[in-house]
């Protein structure tokens, strides 16, 4: 996975639609604390968390808000970041306290 | 408050001092000049041309951890302790403001409709929600209860 800024704004090249997806912002200081993690659960399950920057991307804004009904309760009632989201279950992780073992599961459910 | 009482806030002015107040209606009491009863109610281009572009610009971070330390004064939160994490959010939400037009918490992300957006922007309403209630800080935690 690739942590880049520039490069991660696009996210990788993984299927659309059955993605597993790390909504970040680049000013986030909880995105910042959490993508080594995300970085070392996308290693152990050999890349395959993509990452996506928000507040520069409007087309990755776009895609986190359509997923809003997923992510509006897991964000307790606003769209917020950090957020992962699971294409394949619908299920998301949001906020600054998500754990290493909260995101292996969610990954492999 | 509700979308539908978003769209009834209307601009009133203060007919003693100039006053200008965006609300469902104007004050009893003018909060600048004391004056009772004296808001009548204007329209945009009015309002726009009775505020002088001369307030302070709010664009520094030490002008926003200043501001944050004065809103939370006798209040029952108080700014996160760790300054290194305020400055952080602080660039965040000047970044915010300089590439979408408001000072939008880092830590949230805007839908897309203004008039919902407008409960992002930093200090937002946190101290009504339920994060807040649940774990004594606001989304993003900037504030935390004393």
């Amino acid at each position: 996975m690739n942590v880049g800024v520039d490069s991660s704004l696009k996210g990788d090249s993984m299927a659309e639609d059955n993605r597993l997806i790390f909504f970040w912002g680049r000013e986030c200081p909880h995105c910042a604390k959490l993508h080594p993690v995300v970085n070392e659960v996308s290693q152990e399950l050999g890349g395959s968390i993509t990452e996506l920057e928000v507040w520069h991307s409007e087309e990755n804004a776009t895609l986190m808000r359509s997923y809003k009904d997923v992510l509006l309760e897991a964000c307790g009632g606003s769209l917020g970041v950090p957020s992962l989201y699971n294409e394949k279950t619908k299920k998301a992780l949001c906020g600054k306290n998500i754990t290493k073992q909260e995101i292996v599961e969610w990954a492999q459910e | 408050m509700t979308k539908e009482e978003m769209v009834k806030k209307k601009l009133w002015r203060c007919n003693v001092c100039n006053d200008i107040h965006y609300g469902i209606r104007g004050p009893v009491i003018c909060p600048t000049c004391g004056a009772r009863n004296a808001f009548a109610l204007i329209d945009y281009p009015e309002a726009m041309k009775v505020i002088i572009d001369r307030g302070d610009r709010l664009d520094e971070v030490d002008k926003l951890l200043d501001l944050w330390e004065k809103f939370t004064h006798d209040k029952p939160f108080k700014l996160n302790p760790d300054e290194d994490f305020v400055r952080q959010l602080a660039k965040g939400e000047l970044a915010n403001e300089a590439n979408h037009g408001l000072k939008y918490c880092p830590c949230r992300i805007t839908t897309g409709d203004f008039e919902d957006d407008l409960d992002l922007i930093c200090p937002c309403n946190f101290f009504i929600q339920p994060v807040y209630k649940e774990s004594g800080e606001c989304w993003c935690g900037l504030f935390v209860k004393r």
